[in-house]
């Protein structure tokens, strides 16, 4: 499978500025700044607060962006025009989830920024974070392939919203309902256990768990989104 | 040398066969046209040949390599298709429409401005693609799709539902390319363009090719062996084309009588009416 920089890079342009005019989704970005706002704090709930945030964020911001952008591009059929071009599955794959990452990543360090959250083992965060894009930009892609419509596709998130960004929440229910106990391994309660341990000063080696199932989540979604684009999009 | 070589195509879905033994040869350099109703699986062909889809059975090849290479990137390289709804960014103008399909294949700044002075549309460059008319989006489609002077053009339905005056400057522009090597695979449902166009037209009805051959020649086959005689009383008399036709109509030109005289030869449509029994829609 070829990839090339210079396709990626006209992809990634062309998307910066469909996104920049398409104010119904670029006006996405302000909500993960508004939470973060809304929800600062330094007290004992700190870390279960800044896990919330982050983790609406993602399936509001990130999910639903790429969600929107590759079900506009199905919609309109500009994604088999680009399938004509030399420009690879991967190109176009990259190339699609590359702005949203890019964008993600800088209104989610803003928004720790805003928050406040600060903590003394950086690199686990950026690392838990940026892995954590990339399974939410895979979970958009596979709702954006699922969409006929741009509107359908914006509705696809909401199961996800609730799901991801709950899910750690109702964890509280697990004594009761033992069944409950599966919604651990969630990516967004594997990320928020990641935060609190990091704010009771766990070492690297002690949140290395938490990294890999949140590895694992976002290798298998990102195998499903490649295979989906390729059976969506062509006829074989 | 072919530039298209199909042979023994077939395709169905669930069983349902779309292409039957399809088989036809384009030489390179040639405007071959694909005349059919909708659903007679002239889409269906045109994915084949452009790897979207495989075929049931048979095989074909495109420019010297197996169709189902066409995928590839340094086939992509070589076509360029346009369909009737190929897309464009609404939101971005048609210079920054081409500027991305100048970066996807790698060409000079300098292929926007040939390309927009070819499709005529320099002075619009700047306007967004949603406010264009259909005709308009059309050309942009299709500088999208020769940005790249490609040696091979796939074309389905590339004026339909545009107003004569743009269909007139496509097939201008189609005619251009053509005479510079481009050859061209055009699937269409209007018979005009098929005869003002194509120099070989193949007719396909229900997956089938009925008939395949330049219109001209197409036209001498099917014609009915009359001819029309129109007398300067107004009158018009149809004879069939033997002796004692000639002998009558040498009597009347002798007293002056003939004002028109032609041959009675099917249109395309008539044609393949006849062929198949049905009207194209």
């Amino acid at each position: 499978m070829n990839v090339s920089l210079k396709r990626i890079q006209a992809i990634i342009v062309k998307d910066y500025k469909e996104f920049s005019r398409n104010y119904a989704i670029s006006v996405m970005i302000l909500f993960p700044l508004l939470f973060a706002f809304m929800y600062r704090s330094d007290g004992a709930e700190q870390a279960t607060m800044y896990a919330f945030v982050i983790n609406f964020s993602l399936a509001m911001l990130t999910s639903f962006v790429q969600a929107c952008l590759i079900a506009e591009e199905k919609e309109r059929n500009t994604l088999r025009s680009l399938m004509m071009t030399p420009a690879s599955m991967l190109d176009v794959l990259i190339g699609k989830s590359a702005l949203v990452f890019i964008i993600s990543a800088a209104v989610l360090a803003l928004s720790t920024y805003i928050f406040g959250y600060d903590t003394s083992n950086m690199m686990v965060l950026v690392a838990a974070i940026g892995i954590s894009i990339l399974l939410y930009t895979a979970v958009g892609t596979i709702c954006g392939l699922y969409s006929k419509t741009l509107i359908e596709a914006s509705l696809s998130i909401f199961p996800v919203l609730i799901i991801f960004t709950m899910g750690p929440f109702a964890l509280v229910f697990e004594e009761d309902y033992p069944f409950v106990k599966v919604l651990r391994y969630l990516p967004s309660s594997q990320l928020s256990e990641l935060l609190n341990a990091l704010e009771i000063g766990a070492t690297t080696n002690e949140l290395i768990m938490n990294l890999v199932i949140i590895s694992i989540w976002a290798i298998v979604l990102t195998v499903i989104s490649f295979v989906l684009y390729k059976k969506r999009l062509m006829d074989r | 040398m072919n530039t298209i070589s199909v042979q023994n195509i077939q395709k169905s879905f669930a069983g349902k066969p779309a292409l039957k033994d399809v088989s036809f040869d384009i030489p390179k350099g040639e405007i071959f046209g694909f005349l059919g109703p909708s659903g007679s699986g002239k889409t269906t062909l045109l994915k084949i040949l452009t790897a979207q889809l495989d075929p049931t059975s048979g095989s074909a090849t495109v420019l010297d390599k197996p169709a189902k290479l066409m995928q590839k990137t340094d086939q992509k390289r070589r076509f360029g298709i346009l369909t009737d709804n190929s897309g464009l960014y609404e939101r971005l103008t048609i210079e920054e429409n081409l500027e991305l399909f100048r970066g996807l294949y790698d060409l000079p700044k300098s292929s926007i401005h040939k390309v927009l002075n070819f499709v005529n549309l320099t002075a619009d460059r700047k306007k967004r693609i949603s406010v264009l008319s259909k005709g308009m989006r059309q050309r942009v489609t299709l500088a999208c799709a020769i940005i790249h002077e490609p040696e091979m053009l796939f074309l389905d339905e590339p004026t339909s539902a545009l107003d004569p005056v743009n269909t007139a400057h496509i097939h201008k522009g189609l005619r251009y390319l053509n005479e510079n090597g481009t050859t061209i695979f055009l699937t269409t449902h209007d018979m005009t363009e098929a005869e003002t166009l194509c120099e070989r037209v193949a007719i396909l009805h229900k997956g089938e090719i009925r008939a395949i051959g330049a219109p001209a020649e197409l036209k001498k086959t099917h014609r009915d062996g009359t001819l029309t005689v129109e007398l300067t009383s107004g009158q018009s008399e149809r004879l069939p084309m033997n002796e004692n036709s000639a002998t009558q109509v040498a009597n009347w030109m002798s007293q002056g009588q003939i004002d028109r005289i032609y041959t009675n030869e099917l249109s395309l449509g008539d044609i393949f009416i006849k062929l198949t029994g049905s009207e194209l829609v």
